[in-house]
């Protein structure tokens, strides 16, 4: 039999399952996220990742368990494009709290209820301790001179923190050195000179320094360890200034990768600025400067295209009656073409889709521009601030299709000229009005760039989901630890009750869970700690614990423990003060949890697997039950 | 060069009921089935061995279409209940438990093949004609003037599917919307042969449940292409539907060759045969050209350049619902003018935003019984299985039209039917096993077992451990928690499974499938307040009950089982 199934129980396997693929997440929490390589053993290929989705996306998943989680964190990633280390990190632990519960003989519906409770308690807390962005910076007027942001409002005050920023930084690397042994010590370098310089930019020119504090200092506090990253985007933002920074539309963000520059290079510019080969940039450089006329096509631009949905039926035949010579159907469509593009004096044409070689190298005889490859959002953008209409078919162009009023302009200082393909930077820009902006990420090492577009892009829906909920949660661990404790809280009120003989069994049980809950948010702050390097897995235990302890539950065990995060075991008081706000996004942190527990529900009932299309051979050898 | 193969001897299995692995086989499919009974029934992920999409699901419709089976009686089985599914929609698993409980009964019993399969069929029609009575005990009558009963019913398949993962609040949600759904597909006021609407389901993932919506009219996913606008408000617009492509290629042509001269460019004149119908659509004031395959752009160009709404790629699903809305006939054909009757109208379009997708609402001008629904979940595996279930709700809502009964849910129809199967055959004992020429002991043995094997179906919907009982007075079934003690069982019985029976000290219990003295189960007093929580369709159920029992007898009829063989050894 070709076609068969099997059935393998698997109750708490699926669980120890999740457990297991939720511990490749440890080492993506926290702000220093570690490289990895992925390698394949038969082609030699290998893969360098940073973070969750793309260690999934390169790992061949043949477990319907895995392939359910790869769906989860895609699914996260889709909509929030940040959020999938925690999601699978709290997916394994608290799966581990539920094989505990499963252990301990605590039947699947009550683990479920028990812990869809804790999961509206901890909901409960993110709304209770969430903060709103509005006057953000407002809020704490006297903390901003010492925070590396608070330099909008004082100007005056800036040197000193610039000082006290310094020695900070000195003390810290003093402290890596003392401890040779530590890896990742040295991470803390990254808050240097680079961190403050737009900024101090910033303080001359802008306008409302009251706004671009606030954003500023929202962005500090989300950039999560990938400073770098997020200072793009704040400069991103800043370009955007006359939206009133109370949104951050990232549709109209490009980024545009160059190898072969060092890091520091990265930058943002107004416009849209692409890689265009020398026979290209000849062409722009004879267009710079000079009012341009833009045809937008949605699709790809050669002769053979066709709209998707057409089909060439195979029963057509040509008939020849008289040799044509020369009658070449291509070079005939690209004469059509031509003329067309030369009669509406069009001199560029942005292609969502590919231009073919012949038509770029045509096109650029005639003077006209061919960019390619332009994402469907930019088109859009285009088309808005051009008043130009996308067409499919080039032939389908006609005068009031085509928009007016671009500007082509040659960046040489971004030219990457390392590979054996020269490519020049050209920025395309609508005179300002368009509010595209593209990023420049630059690396030396191209297997980084891939990390790096993809840490801006998870800073840039940081900035842009905290600006969308217009608010923001205490970051380092402070929500979970609140969470913790209202559901360790709950746990007591629940094993009185059970005491108090009302309850029964079924109290007790909702105990347990709910601590065995509040254990997976510990475990999940205490490796946080434990991979910002500063302390050891025990220790970061018990500081969370006696935190706990000392502490009953009020705000500010947030505060203490956001310092307690950064600053790890540091005792300096100094440090402590200085201490940064770090926040964490409300609708990413509750769905991504949200997404933790519904993965491990749908785990927890199933109790078995179907399995379709296995021969009855393999079945055998892997001990399968065969239907 | 052609080889002769020698055609190996079939194989013949004698008594296929008595092999082993016959037997693994047949348990292990009822442990799949018993295991996805009820509300608490456990999940399982279906997948290719090769990997891909997984599918969590404990719904007998998606499970036993993913299983094959080298065996012909699973076989058997599996087709039977598909059949029961595809036309009823509901209580797919119960078929399935049933009717391998009752074969597997049947082996343990030891009862001659054709005496068990008479006695199963009698039992069979004691219960259908119980069933059908109007003084029924587990039976309510539905009363459309409230739609309290329709929401339980309701309530009662959307909670049996864990796999929606939905808390308490959703469940109650989407149960009043599909009942609201439902009752916008009646058409009122209408003479004549009165046919019911439709309702189609639109799904969105990553948003609460909580966002679900039931809309009257017919909403249409326009993402990406919405160019609305909203200045013409007139009463109704006029509409255009096509069914044939208007993608601009030449349609399919079967086994002819078309021949065209090297000079004529096809695409170029089909294109304009298109855009003079777009001509005529404008001139004729289309205000909505839907297409249910793909149009060619430079057409959707001119119409939309003329302010023209128009929509793409339909699909077929939609085809249907759009012509009982409009009242348009669809062109089939580019090749004729457009006839004036092909129109359709609707009144008021507007656009609504369900998070991602952009949908325009059209109403219909005039009466209709169609509607949408619009379903959210968070992802999509659990989506999916929502949409399977709200659609199989419809489905239920709509048997009750037929038979305005449901039957008590939460296994205590089981139970009930059980102790009345077995008082009022054991009144009649000499007389019956006469007429079905079986012993007496052999007719209370098989009445014992068929009773047994209902029970065991009302059992199964426990899984976690907990114990089943039956109360001696009304016979309906109750659960209680693993731990409680043997002692205060009584003390922690709240209300039996459908939610009608409430416990008390006056009332005697005893675990399913252990010895009680046969008692005529007792009516509930009518005047009672209290209305059942759990309620599974009659019809659905009734029809299940029989495709059970048949299915079993005709699995316990099978003598040989012959099988042409592959000699794999030879190749």
């Amino acid at each position: 039999m070709l076609r068969s199934t099997e059935i393998n129980p698997r109750q708490p396997v699926g669980l120890q399952e999740l457990a297991a693929l939720a511990a490749v997440a440890h080492s993506s929490l926290g702000p220093d996220k570690r490289y990895k390589f992925i390698q394949d053993d038969t082609s030699g290929e290998s893969a360098l990742v940073c973070s969750c989705f793309r260690i999934f996306e390169n790992l061949e998943l043949s477990s319907a368990v895995a392939q359910l989680v790869h769906e989860t964190v895609q699914a996260q990633q889709k909509v929030y494009n940040t959020g999938s280390g925690c999601l699978l990190f709290l997916a394994g632990a608290w799966s581990r709290a539920a094989l505990e519960c499963v252990h301990r003989g605590i039947s699947v519906s009550r683990i479920i209820s028990g812990m869809s409770d804790g999961f509206d308690i901890c909901v409960d807390v993110l709304r209770k301790c969430s903060i709103s962005t509005d006057g953000l910076g407002a809020v704490k007027p006297d903390s901003c001179t010492t925070t590396s942001h608070g330099l909008g409002l004082q100007v005056s005050k800036e040197p000193i923190t610039e000082d006290s920023r310094a020695s900070l930084h000195l003390r810290g690397t003093t402290s890596v050195g003392h401890k040779t042994l530590n890896p990742s010590g040295h991470r803390k370098i990254k808050l240097s000179r680079h961190f403050c310089q737009p900024d101090s930019k910033n303080v001359s020119t802008a306008p409302q320094p009251h706004q671009v504090f606030n954003i500023a200092h929202i962005a500090e506090g989300l950039s999560h360890g990938c400073v770098r990253a997020m200072n793009l985007v704040v400069e991103a933002v800043k370009l955007h200034q006359d939206v009133s920074c109370s949104t951050f539309d990232v549709t109209k963000v490009v980024t545009c990768v160059v190898p072969g520059l060092p890091e520091e290079r990265a930058c943002v510019l107004p416009g849209c600025i692409v890689l265009l080969s020398d026979e290209q940039a000849s062409v722009a450089h004879h267009l710079k400067d000079q009012p341009l006329k833009v045809a937008l096509i949605n699709g790809d631009l050669s002769h053979t295209f066709r709209h998707l949905g057409f089909s060439r039926p195979a029963g057509v035949q040509h008939v020849i009656e008289q040799l044509a010579l020369g009658s070449d159907e291509e070079e005939v469509w690209m004469v059509k073409v031509v003329a067309l593009l030369l009669n509406l004096e069009v001199n560029l044409i942005l292609v969502s889709g590919l231009a073919s070689e012949k038509v770029i190298q045509h096109c650029c005889r005639r003077r006209v521009l061919v960019v390619d490859k332009v994402k469907a959002s930019i088109l859009k953008a285009f088309a808005d601030a051009t008043a130009g209409v996308p067409v499919t078919y080039a032939t389908q162009l006609t005068k009031h299709c085509v928009g007016t009023g671009v500007k082509v302009e040659i960046r040489r200082d971004l030219g990457g000229g390392s590979e054996r393909k020269s490519s020049t930077a050209v920025n395309i820009s609508t005179g300002g009005n368009s509010g595209l902006f593209t990023v420049i990420l630059t690396s030396c090492v191209r297997g980084k760039l891939q990390a790096l577009e993809d840490q801006f892009w998870a800073c840039a829906y940081r900035l842009h989901h905290a600006l969308k909920d217009r608010a923001v949660l205490p970051g380092a661990g402070a929500t979970e630890m609140l969470c913790v404790h209202h559901l360790r809280q709950r746990a007591v009120t629940a094993y009185s009750t059970q005491e108090s003989t009302a309850g029964g069994a079924a109290d007790l049980d909702r105990g347990v869970v709910l601590h065995l809950m509040a254990d997976g948010l510990i475990d999940y702050i205490s490796t946080v700690m434990v991979n910002t390097g500063r302390v050891s897995k025990v220790r970061a235990r018990t500081v969370v614990s006696q935190q706990l302890q000392e502490h009953d539950g009020h705000v500010d065990i947030a505060a203490k423990l956001s310092q307690l995060v950064l600053e790890g075991e540091n005792e300096d008081s100094d440090l402590k003060s200085n201490g940064m706000d770090v926040y964490d996004n409300v609708s990413v942190k509750q769905e991504a949890w949200r997404k933790a527990l519904d993965l491990l529900f749908l785990v927890l009932q199933t109790d078995a697997e179907v399995i379709t299309g296995v021969d009855q051979a393999t079945g055998a050898q892997e001990n399968l039950m065969m239907l | 060069m052609s080889r002769l193969v020698k055609k190996s001897p079939s194989l013949c299995v004698d008594l296929p009921l008595d092999n082993t692995d016959v037997c693994n086989k047949l348990r292990l499919l009822r442990q799949l089935m018993t295991s996805c009974y009820g509300p608490t029934g456990k999940l399982k992920l279906v997948h290719n061995n090769i990997g891909g999409h997984v599918v969590t699901t404990s719904t007998s419709s998606v499970l036993l279409a993913a299983i094959s089976s080298s065996q012909p009686l699973v076989n058997l089985i599996k087709t039977s209940v598909l059949n029961h599914v595809s036309r009823f929609s509901d209580c797919g698993l119960f078929a399935a438990c049933l009717c391998l409980d009752l074969i597997e009964q049947a082996k343990q019993s030891g009862l001659r093949g054709n005496v068990c399969i008479g006695l199963n069929r009698h039992f069979l029609a004691v219960c259908v004609s119980y069933l059908q009575r109007e003084d029924c005990c587990c039976k309510v009558k539905l009363d459309f003037c409230s739609s309290h009963n329709l929401i339980a019913l309701a309530r009662s398949v959307i909670s049996s599917k864990p796999a929606c993962l939905l808390t308490e609040q959703e469940t109650l949600h989407i149960s009043k919307l599909a009942v609201q759904a439902f009752l916008l597909t009646l058409p009122c006021d209408k003479p004549g042969t009165v046919s019911l609407g439709q309702t189609v389901t639109i799904c969105v993932e990553g948003h609460s449940v909580l966002n679900s919506a039931v809309f009257p009219g017919l909403l249409v996913d326009v993402t990406g292409v919405l160019c609305v606008n909203k200045s013409d408000n007139l009463s109704s617009h006029r509409m255009l539907l096509f069914s044939a492509s208007l993608a601009g290629d030449i349609p399919e042509l079967g086994e002819g060759i078309i021949e065209v001269s090297s000079g004529v460019d096809t695409d170029a004149r089909i294109l304009d045969q298109l855009l003079d119908l777009g001509k005529q659509a404008v001139e004729d004031d289309v205000k909505l050209f839907v297409c249910q395959k793909v149009i060619h752009p430079v057409l959707q160009h001119y119409l939309r350049s003329r302010g023209v709404i128009v929509i793409e790629r339909l699909g077929i699903t939609l085809m249907e619902p759009l012509i009982l809305l409009t009242g348009a006939h669809p062109v089939a054909t580019l090749h004729t003018s457009l006839q004036p009757k092909a129109y359709g109208k609707v009144r008021d379009l507007s656009i609504r935003q369900f998070g991602s997708k952009t949908l325009l609402h059209l109403l219909a001008h005039g009466e209709s019984a169609i509607c949408t629904m619009v379903l959210c979940h968070r992802n999509e595996t659990m989506l999916s299985e929502l949409k399977l279930v709200c659609q199989k709700t419809e489905h239920v809502l709509r048997l009750t039209l037929r038979e305005p009964y449901a039957l008590f849910g939460g296994g205590c129809t089981e139970t009930h039917l059980a102790a009345y199967v077995r008082h009022k055959c054991t009144d009649r004992v000499t007389e019956s096993a006469a007429v079905l020429g079986c012993s007496e002991s052999e007719y209370l043995l098989g009445m014992d077992r068929f009773c047994s094997s209902l029970e065991s179906v009302a059992k199964s919907l426990e899984h976690n451990g907990g114990n089943s009982l039956i109360d001696l007075t009304h016979a309906h079934n109750w659960t209680v928690h693993a731990d409680v003690m043997n002692r205060c069982v009584e003390g922690s019985l709240g209300f039996c499974g459908c939610g009608l029976v409430e416990g008390g000290s006056s009332k005697k219990w005893t675990y399913l499938n252990t010895k009680y003295a046969e008692f005529s189960p007792a009516a509930l007093t009518t005047d009672s307040p209290v209305q059942p929580r759990v309620l599974d369709s009659f019809t659905a159920k009734l029809n299940a009950l029989q495709v059970a029992v048949e299915t079993a007898n005709l699995a316990l009829d099978v003598r040989y089982i012959i099988k042409d063989v592959l000699d794999l050894a030879r190749f």
